[in-house]
Formats: C-alpha cells, structure tokens, sequence
C-alpha cells in the first residue's frame, strides 16, 4: 500500500472539468511527478488532494460509490481506465465558484477527500506539506518570517516562545539560509525569490511532513537558484524519506528528480512509467510531441524541433474520443471513437494507436 | 527612412533577398548591428525636499558586441543581469549613459527627436508577455496597422494588404483581423507581436524572451517560425533570454551577461562544447536535462548564494563571490575582456 493513493479523481468548476479521473499513487521516499502544459490539471489535482480547493454547495462526502470503482490498485496508478464515462454532468452539484470533488485521495489508509474540514486542518502542515510556485505571494507580506515559522510549530508541535524561534532557526539553517536568526526578524520582501521559496520549504518540512506537494517549485526562480532548490528537495527525500509529489511542466526537471512519471493531458492520465522508460520509450503521442518541442543542450544544434501544433484549445470531451486526437499526428479513426482506455501494468498510455506507432 | 538607400556602407541589408548581400560577400561586409561599450545607469535618489543621488545601479556596465546581417545574437544571463535593459538600449528605449550604437553604419545613440522617431522603423521588438504588449482595445487589424500609420506608410488599403501578408507570413488567417488580443491563444498573441514588429519590415528584431512565456509545445513551433521568418524577411535578430537551450537554438552567436557585463562570448557551437568562464559552466551544469541517463551521470556545479547587487557590485571580477574557483587575484584586479580562441571571447584570469 502507497502513502498516498489517487484513484479516480475528478474536479469540476461548473460545467468544465478540470480533472477528468486521475488516479496515481506516491510510495514513501519516492518522487511521483506530475506532467504537464497549463490547463492540463495538475495544480487542480494537488490542491485537491491538500483540501485547498473552494467546495461547491453539495460536497461530494456522501457519494464515491460509483468513483471507487473497486479495481486493484497493487501496482499503484492507473486504475481510472474503466471508469464508464466522463463525468456525469454534474449540473447544479459544484456551486458557483465552488469545486465538485469526486473520487479517493487515500493517505496512510485514510481519504483525505471525506475528512471533516477541521480533521483535515490537523493534517495539512502536519502529515503533508504544499510548496507553491509564487513563493512571494505564498508568504504573508507583513508577517516576518520567523513568526511564519512558528506558528506552524505552534500549531503542530505545541512549541512555544524561545523554543519554537530556536527550532525556526534550526529549519532556516536546515534550508541553507544563512544567519537564520537575523533572517528570522525580517520579511519576505527583504529576502531574493530563491531564499523565499527556501522560507516555503523551511516551512513545509516544519513537521516534517510525510508528502510534500511541490508544485512547480522552482518555475518562477533562476536555473543557479532552481538547481540549489531542487538539490534541497533531493537532499529531504533522500534524508528524511519524505514522499515527494512533484508537479512540473518542464520534462527536464522531471528527469533529473523523479523516480514515477505521470503525464496529464485534458485531465488525465496519458501516460506513466518509471522515469527512464518514460524518456527511453515514449509511448503516447503527446509525451513524444512534449520531446520533440523542446530544445536540448546535448544534441546537435539547430537540429529543426518537431513542435505540437494547435494548442489545448483544440480538444475533444474524453468521452467522444482521445482529447489529443486533435493536435495528433497519428490519428486515425479509432481515435475519435469512444474513450481509450489507460492500458499496460508498469509503463501505462492511454494510445489506441500505441502498436501501430511502436 | 530617410538615408539608407544612399549609404555606401549598408549593403542591401534592407532587400527582401538577403543572401545576395550576406552570402557572398561575407568577409567584406560590416556588421549590421555595432554595439561599443554600452552604459545604462540608473540613478539612485534619496531624500524628500531635496533629491540627491546617492548612488547608481550599474544596470548595464559596458557592453560591447556586433551582429553580422542575417545573424541571431544570443544573450542569455539571469534576471538582473542587465540583459533586458542592454536590448531597450540599443533601441534607445532607454537612455544609455555612455557608449555607441550603429545599425548599418548609422549612429543610432547620436539621433535625436523626429529623426529617431523615423529610424524606429527599422528596429523592432518583440516582448515577452504577448497579452500586456498588445492593446486590448484594439483588433489585430488596428494592431498591426498602427506602425505604418505613425510612419505614414501607404493608404489605407494598402496597409491592410500588407497586414494581411504578414499574418500569412506567422501563420495566422486573415479572419483573425477583426478579433481582439484576448480572443487569442498565448501563442497565437506571440505570433501577433511578432507579426507587429515585422510589419515595417525592420532591419533588426529584438525578441525580449519571445518564448518564455509559453508553453513547451508552443515555444517550439513560436521558434520555429522565428527561424522562418528570418530566412524570408533577412531579419538580424538579438535573441534576450534566460533559457540556455532556447538561445543556442536560435543563436549563431551567443553572449553571457553577469552583473552588466559580458563574461563570455562565442559561436554557440563552441560556448556550449568548451565553456571558459566559471560562470558559463555553472549554468549550463545547472539547466535540467530531459534524460534520467544524463542526468544521473551529471557534475553538477551548484552555486552559493544570490546575485550580489548591481548598485554596487564586488571589486575585481563580478563573479569572484559565487566563483568555485576564485583565488586572491580575483578580488583585486577585474580581469581583462580577452581573446581565448579564435572568435571566442571570456572575461577570467584563468584558462579553466
């Protein structure tokens, strides 16, 4: 059993659907990342799994019956293949503004998705741990750092006063920030961009969470300042064992610092494999256009890239046919009829084109 | 407008078959673009009745480059290094402190008034945030019209004509003329922008990171018509950026910035094959690889600390305080802007 098993996620704003069945699992001192271009929902799913999400009026609570489809889950992800169809329309479900939820968030046998909000409370911070992208409007303005720090400590680990400064010093220290104490008296904008995002994490390991949610950590900094941060975050995963969830469009990122791989496209799941059969064997389309875009340091140059073309607004409903099929090269009629299903065990795609093409 | 077609030294670099000029005569041929010791400071005040300046932020602190006609200069550093700055002053968007700029032979940092205003039309650029850069009360018609408008380029028909070629020539249908920036894509406004700096058909484009803003299938095909265009329109560009990869895609030549100066320059072939300065290595060590293989064989050379500030930056080499390898010298003298090889160029004291 996984820390931390997805199964069948779903979120709707309204009438669009942002996560379309996702299912994946995080295994304790493993990094699980999560791939993708904007729009395709990885931010949604990992909010979603943290409970940060506003709620619609009718919140899911009462009925996974038919999102738990009962399917082993052993091998960890992909298990959203058979689920029957799109989401129903969830008309008048998700209030306005509001998320409608569905599915199974489980974390060390618990569903995070049906905790009350105040057992949740109690988690978040605690067992697991959000850094998010934009680390200066993450931080309270106003607040100095160091107070940040404690009041996680406070709140989780009933540390007080010197105490809880002390440990907050400790945490600055841990994150490679130096003189911990002078930095704890300042705030976020007398720090640089890469030092608040170290701020973020000293925050997140506080507790030394279980999870940590990372959702594009390093998008907003310099690569000097992305290498550091991304060495820390292999330094907490290797030391401590902590589960990283990592949620990245940038497939260099993923190559160097995850162990899993799942790629997202139109809300779901394309594909997913361990990292080098990921990159050695490209199996679904859209993975191999994501490729062939970007430009490489280690081939030869001006090598012409073989760009996606259209862009996610050109998309078919998953029920109607493969999202993709659209912006694919090798589409043919099996594509736009009816909805391909996740296949393989270990190294999953969601293709039905995917023998023709190998 | 007024003078190229009479200038002895610019040779046909504003024709539409630029390979006549540029291939050929190669060797002969001046750099379109002649950038000698650029200087932009911005001045630091202080005080409420009394303004002084107290200091000043050395955003640019002598740069010097040329750009072969039909070249694309790379140059890339991080942000603060002055990068950004550099490419609105060479489009005197920004009021340099000291230092020349010449474009086909003409000074571009001695114009002033209407003559600069009537010289803009050969230099364009291309920012980073398509939406931001577009105005958003404007269709794409009035968009892309407006540049001949204020240079007073033909009659109304006629701009639309040419409106419509270049929204041919990016790869946009003439239906979009009637639409607003926010009825499109972030690729398809990247392509807008662009299609607006082309419309006076320039000598020069400076791309502000043109993809930055972009998704990863998107900023391929974004430079891929980059690279197009260049060959149908004999464009020059200045490539700005921080992304390593994009920039040795697009570039011939290629500069790293540190701190408001240059600390390397090569061919990108080389820059990239044999790195000199501590610096260069350093990013490119640290830009994330999209193969496991590679990178879990990877030395990576992970830097300490933050960009030190450009208001006053550290004595000697700019670099010493982040530097691996930095030794006594570093801090008492600034290292010379040397020849290392044939056309590659470093500021370091050491052969590393």
């Amino acid at each position: 059993m996984s820390l931390l098993e997805v199964e069948d996620l779903r979120v709707a704003f309204g009438a669009s659907v942002a996560v379309d069945g996702v299912s994946f699992s995080v295994d304790e001192g493993k990094v699980v990342g999560l791939v993708g271009e904007s729009g395709c929902g990885k931010s949604v799913t990992s909010l979603a799994v943290m409970g940060l999400l506003p709620k619609g009026r009718g919140r899911r609570a009462r009925q996974p019956v038919q999102a738990a489809v009962s399917e082993p889950v052993d091998g960890g992800l992909k298990t959203a293949a058979a689920a029957p169809q799109a989401i129903p329309a969830s008309g008048g479900r998700g209030g306005r503004g509001g998320a409608d939820v569905q599915g199974r968030a489980v974390f060390d046998g618990v569903d995070l998705l049906s905790l009350a909000p105040a057992a949740m409370r109690r988690r978040r911070g605690k067992d697991l741990a959000m850094v998010f992208q934009d680390p200066l409007s993450s931080l309270n303005p106003v607040v100095p750092i160091g107070r940040q720090i404690t009041e996680v400590l406070e709140r989780h680990r009933g540390l007080k006063g010197d105490k809880a400064s002390k440990e907050a010093a400790l945490l600055l220290d841990r994150v490679g920030i130096p003189d911990p104490y002078r930095r704890l008296r300042e705030y976020p904008h007398q720090l640089s961009g890469g030092m608040r995002q170290r701020v973020l994490i000293a925050i997140a390991v506080a507790c030394a969470p279980r999870l940590l949610i990372a959702d594009e950590p390093t998008t907003a900094l310099d690569v000097t300042i992305q290498a550091q941060i991304l060495e820390l975050l292999r330094d907490l995963v290797e030391t401590e064992g902590t589960a990283l969830l990592m949620i990245t469009h940038d497939l260099g990122v993923v190559a160097g610092m995850c162990d899993e791989v799942n790629v997202l496209y139109s809300g779901r799941v394309v594909e997913s494999a361990p990292v080098r059969e990921l990159f050695r064997k490209p199996t679904h389309p859209y993975t191999i256009g994501l490729l062939g875009s970007i430009p490489r340091l280690d081939l030869p140059i001006h090598e012409p890239l073989t760009p996606i073309r259209g862009s996610i607004a050109d998309v078919i409903r998953w029920r109607d046919g493969c999202a993709f099929a659209p912006r694919c090269d090798r589409v043919a009629s099996p594509c736009v009829d009816g909805e391909p299903a996740l296949v393989g065990a270990v190294h999953a795609h969601r293709c039905v084109m995917a023998e023709e093409v190998a | 407008m007024s003078t190229e077609q009479t200038d002895p030294h610019v040779p046909a670099q504003r024709t539409e078959e630029p390979d006549l000029s540029s291939a050929v005569s190669d060797a002969a041929a001046p750099p379109l673009l002649e950038v000698e010791d650029l200087k932009v400071h911005f001045p630091i005040r202080r005080g409420i009745v009394v303004e002084r300046t107290v200091g000043h932020v050395r955003a640019v602190d002598g740069v010097g480059l040329s750009i072969d006609a039909g070249g694309t200069y790379g140059l890339v550093g991080e942000s603060g290094c002055g990068k950004t700055t550099f490419g609105r002053a060479v489009l005197r968007l920004e009021e340099p402190t000291a230092g020349r700029v010449r474009l086909g032979g003409d000074e571009v940092t001695a114009l002033k008034g209407e003559r600069l205003r009537r010289y803009r039309s050969k230099m364009q650029m291309v920012f980073q945030d398509p939406l931001g850069s577009l105005n958003p009360r404007h269709n794409v018609d009035m968009l892309l019209s407006e540049p001949l408008k204020v240079h007073g380029v033909g009659s109304k028909a006629e701009r639309r004509k040419l409106a419509v070629e270049t929204l041919d020539a990016v790869g946009l249908p003439k239906s979009v003329l009637e639409r607003f920036p926010h009825e499109f894509s972030g690729g398809q406004r990247q392509r807008l922008g662009i299609a607006r700096a082309l419309m006076l058909r320039p000598d020069l484009i400076v791309c502000d990171e043109p993809v930055s803003a972009l998704d990863v299938s998107i900023q391929a095909q974004v430079m891929n018509l980059l690279d197009e265009l260049q060959d149908e329109f004999g464009l020059t560009y200045l490539v700005i950026a921080h992304d390593l990869a994009v920039v040795r895609h697009l570039s011939d030549r290629v500069g790293v910035m540190y701190l408001g100066k240059l600390v390397e320059e090569a061919d990108s072939e080389s820059i990239y094959e044999h790195p000199r300065h501590p610096y260069t290595k350093a990013l490119l060590s640290a830009v994330p690889q999209p193969d496991p293989e590679v990178e879990a064989g990877r030395e990576r050379i992970i830097l300490k600390g933050d960009l030190p500030s450009p208001a006053n930056p550290p004595s000697g080499c700019r670099f010493r305080t982040r530097c691996p390898w930095a030794e006594d010298i570093c801090a008492e003298v600034e290292p010379e802007w040397r020849e290392a090889a044939s056309g590659h160029k470093v500021a370091c004291h050491f052969d590393l």
